[in-house]
């Protein structure tokens, strides 16, 4: 079932797209990575360990096979600093039986090794389910979800595992040279991340599905240093990571931006300190996308606000009982999680418990409306299946609920950037990702950024530096008083989105157009 | 393959056989770790992991490529090599590429407990189990994470390298929530089984979460705070994360000096305050080594306020005519005092008793101000008595200030975390507080 899930929706017709997330996936292409692919050849472990536990009285009962590829390569100024990559293959084998969850996983995938985890996991899972009765909670149910059954392959033009390492050394080496031929440039750096995700996945509901991902980071920065008064300052590239193929780094024309990226550094070095105080800030779509995430994203998520994640990332400012009744944004305020958007990191075609990809609301006009939830959360919140957020790092990570694409729509007036800074009083203009930090509950969060504007009467004016904005969530998208059309639509996203016990990290992407909100400026240099 | 020195060595060997170049190196991380999950009163997801990384590193010359993989037949290892050296081959030269270790002398550390090696869901259910008694005992929700690890890391080289290291580590952490505005997190982190306590945990976080019910708002400015371990280690890691030499030699960092100088010799803390790595420590083991073989020895990095040492690179070691001293596995920090945590309280007149931060940032790297939150009870202190809970903050706040305005410490003590972390509760002057967070 290649290329299945519709990926365009009417609303973003029109909108500007980061060129290879729109490019269809080619028959081939697609044919390609299945045919590639060491996992069908694996499946009969998968169905082992499923039926092994079925066997021993689970009630559910899935196996992940999961390969993970990745290639990294780094350049330091005008020499290569790392390149490296990495080919695992590994099986995790998830149980419910007598109500409680166990899970186990093994490099090894071979029969003993998969007999031996699947039988560790029903024995935890046990465990669990006593423990659980024990302690006066009902058993874990599941939403129900058909079965599924197929293919489906990231839409890209061009694998990026068919190109050599040496070859992308080549083309960061370009880029960082054109950066430090800027004056003031001191120092480049330049890396691409391309990870290959290839699972394979089988249910005791009888879904058998193959899926593979490409998905690829850049980025570029240079460092101008003032050795005379000991001053540094430092300025990134923009790019967003993307699922996408090589061509997607290609186009990004790297070299070309390298100049640009040197002279922003040379600008921040000597950027008049800001002054703070409650201003206008025009957020570009590259520094709202991380503010959309933190401040939006995971206080929706439903195991949060449950309190299952009380013990390390938090929880949440929603409480259940707030779907549909709490105003959290000003009225021309839309966000939709959507797990089809071309280009968007935590695209797939069906999640890590069969449940098919989906686009909802999660804010509706302003109004908190929708969670995100897995098959064992959708009745917490009297919903009859899952939204089809389950994912599991590689073969060793338990699937929980993990974060879909969820982004800002554009405004219907089709203002440009430039409107929202002509229509500006007082304010300041904030590109780019920087410092963030946000608390437990997703109330009070500071964000940084990689530039800054000054805007007077509609203009900018001069760049400034040590900025970073502070708000109260509902404040702030309560505040929100302009929003770019779809012109000005971008993605931005994030590789490392972490969340769980142990630890797990999640690709996710977030778009948004340029928006005007009301914030706290603080200055950020330093506190001595 | 059992999870042992000698078996992991005798992968590590089968790997170099497959050499054809003469600059092969490699590196083995095998973990077997199993965990538990809980909150709301019930086991959530836990699971039980086997995992082996081998990474070979082979170098032509100055070209030189990294491959990762975790196949251990002998095609798997065959193909791994190839692929390494296939990679090397393409690479363009890293002049910055150092030639292998060879034999290299490292501490014997002691940091396996046989109780660790042994544990299963069974013990782990077990601590779960009294958590949650205590917990609804107390009347309160708790949520946490058990886990539990027996590692080997191996590193090898064609020159004669081939060092071992093994080690268990084992931690909870339960997090009490009342209802009425009040949370507090315990926990326990060790390489051995002895001290575990399920219920003492929860127990005291139940306690402390009662007694921070009902917080209040207080103006954001300076203060003085108590700063808990917690709270000292997670500030403290933003220095150690600073301390590389070759930043500060290139003007990059909070630790340069002017014209290309660094600020080693200079006071930068509390004459108080030393600062150092220690992975032979009896009661506190750390890796002797790090994943690729270089000695972690101990290394003093501040005395007596005065900066001494910063990490280095082999080659920027070699390049600086500075020691080599790779970032270190272990951090202990002393400021000079002992006692508890209230008595280091009952030194302070008026102030903020900060017990964690939360989600903390580099924000500005020229002075190392950090921002992030105050979590899991924050308290005014009174009369040198731990007074009303008060709602959390954000800070933006440095540790270059944190070390330098240090009135007073207590006794050092082993936090949570995945570097082996011995700090004290210290009174800072003058601490930064940005604004108010509503969050419990």
């Amino acid at each position: 079932m290649l290329g299945a899930p519709a990926f365009l929706h009417p609303t973003r017709a029109g909108a500007h797209e980061p060129a290879p997330a729109t490019h269809p996936a080619t028959a081939a292409a697609a044919d390609a990575a299945i045919a590639a692919s060491p996992l069908p050849g694996l499946a009969r472990f998968a169905e082992l360990a499923v039926s092994q536990a079925t066997d021993a009285g689970a009630t559910y009962a899935d196996a992940r096979l999961v390969r993970w590829r990745s290639d990294h390569v780094a350049v330091r100024d005008d020499h290569v600093s790392k390149l490296s990559s990495e080919d695992e293959i590994g099986i995790g084998v998830r149980v419910l039986v007598d109500g409680g969850w166990g899970f186990a996983a093994t490099h090894s995938v071979d029969a003993p090794s998969v007999r031996a985890a699947t039988k560790r996991a029903v024995s935890a899972a046990k465990r669990a389910g006593a423990l659980r009765a024990a302690t006066g909670a009902g058993p874990v149910t599941l939403a129900a979800a058909p079965a599924a059954k197929g293919q489906w392959v990231s839409p890209h033009a061009v694998d990026p595992f068919t190109q050599s390492v040496g070859d992308k050394a080549a083309l960061l080496l370009d880029a960082t040279k054109a950066v430090l031929g800027v004056a003031g440039v001191a120092h480049a750096r330049a890396s691409v991340a391309v990870v290959g995700e290839d699972k394979l996945l089988v249910t005791s509901d009888g879904t058998h599905i193959h899926q593979v991902f490409y998905r690829l980071m850049p980025q570029l920065s240079a460092t101008a240093v003032d050795r005379r008064r000991g001053g540094f300052a430092s300025a990134n590239h923009e790019a967003a990571p993307m699922l996408g193929g090589w061509d997607y780094v290609t186009g990004l024309g790297l070299a070309d931006a390298g100049v640009g990226v040197g002279q922003l550094a040379v600008q921040k070095l000597g950027a008049a300190s800001v002054t703070p105080g409650v201003k206008s800030v025009v957020l570009a779509p590259s520094n709202l996308w991380l503010t959309i995430h933190e401040s939006i994203g995971h206080p929706t998520e439903l195991d949060r606000a449950m309190g299952l994640e009380a013990d390390y990332a938090g929880t949440s400012f929603l409480r259940p009982q707030d779907a549909g009744q709490l105003q959290l944004g000003a009225e021309r305020v839309t966000l939709m999680a959507d797990r089809t958007q071309p280009g968007g990191l935590a695209t797939t075609a069906w999640d890590d418990e069969g449940v098919a990809s989906q686009r909802w609301p999660i804010v509706e006009r302003g109004k908190f409306v929708g969670w995100q939830t897995t098959r064992d959360q959708a009745a917490w919140v009297g919903e009859p299946s899952s939204r089809g957020c389950a994912y599991g790092q590689r073969y060793r990570g338990v699937q929980f609920q993990r974060m879909p694409n969820i982004s800002l729509q554009p405004g219907s007036e089709g203002y440009t950037t430039e409107d929202l800074i002509n229509a500006t009083e007082d304010g300041i203009y904030v590109t780019g990702r920087g410092s963030w930090s946000i608390d437990q509950q997703r109330y009070n969060f500071q964000f940084s950024g990689q530039s800054f504007w000054e805007i007077k009467r509609g203009r900018l004016t001069r760049p400034l530096k040590d900025v970073a904005y502070q708000a109260n969530t509902v404040e702030f998208w309560k505040s929100c008083d302009m929003l770019g059309g779809e012109g000005t639509y971008r993605l931005g996203g994030s590789f490392h989105d972490g969340k769980g016990q142990p630890g797990q990290s999640n690709a996710v992407s977030h778009g948004c157009p340029p928006a005007r909100f009301s914030a706290n400026i603080v200055n950020t240099a330093g506190t001595r | 393959m059992k999870l042992t020195k000698t078996e992991m060595t005798k992968l590590a060997r089968r790997v170099l056989a497959q050499a054809s170049v003469g600059d092969l190196r490699v590196q083995i991380d095998a973990r077997q770790q199993g965990n538990t999950r809980f909150a709301n009163g019930r086991p959530t997801t836990g699971g039980d992991v086997d995992q082996v990384t081998i990474a070979v590193t082979a170098a032509q010359g100055a070209s030189t490529a990294t491959a990762t993989g975790n196949a251990t037949d002998d095609a798997g290892l065959a193909a791994l090599v190839q692929r390494a050296e296939a990679m090397a081959a393409l690479s363009p030269e890293n002049p910055e590429h150092m030639p292998p270790l060879g034999k290299t002398a490292h501490d014997k550390v002691k940091a396996r407990d046989p109780a660790v090696a042994k544990m299963t869901a069974v013990e782990r259910d077990a601590a779960v189990g009294k958590a949650l008694g205590a917990a609804a005992k107390a009347g309160v929700e708790v949520a946490g994470f058990v886990k539990h690890e027996t590692r080997v890391v191996v590193a090898g080289d064609r020159a004669g390298l081939m060092a071992a290291h093994e080690s268990t580590s084992v931690s909870m952490t339960t997090t009490c929530r009342t209802g009425a505005g009040g949370s507090a997190r315990r926990g326990f982190t060790s390489h051995a089984l002895a001290g575990l306590d399920g219920e003492a945990l929860a127990a005291e976080a139940a306690q402390w979460a009662k007694r921070s019910n009902g917080p209040t708002a207080m103006d954001p400015g300076r203060y003085t705070v108590v700063l808990a371990p917690a709270a000292v280690a997670e500030l403290l890691g933003f220095f150690v994360g600073a301390m590389g030499a070759r930043a500060a030699a290139e003007g990059r960092s909070a630790l340069s000096a002017a014209d290309g100088a660094t600020k080693v010799g200079q006071q930068l803390a509390a004459a108080s305050v030393d600062l150092w790595s220690d992975p032979a420590h009896p009661a506190h083991p750390a890796s002797p080594m790090t994943t690729g073989g270089e000695p972690h020895a101990r290394t003093e990095w501040i005395r007596g306020g005065r900066l001494l040492a910063l990490t280095a690179s082999r080659y920027w070691a070699d390049r600086a005519g500075v020691p080599a001293r790779p970032k270190p596995s272990s951090i202990h920090l002393s400021a000079g005092g002992s006692g508890s945590l209230e008595a280091l309280v009952g030194k302070v007149g008026k102030g903020i008793l900060v017990t964690r931060f939360w989600y903390s940032r580099m924000l500005e790297r020229r002075s190392l101000t950090v921002t992030g939150v105050t979590r899991d009870g924050t308290f005014a202190i009174e009369n040198g008595k731990i007074g009303s809970s008060v709602k959390n903050f954000r800070y933006n706040d440095s540790p270059l200030n944190m070390l330098a305005r240090i009135a007073a410490s207590g006794t050092p003590v082993r936090t949570q975390g995945d570097r082996v972390t011995v700090v004290p509760p210290l009174v800072i002057e003058g601490f930064n507080f940005e604004s108010v967070s509503d969050a419990v």
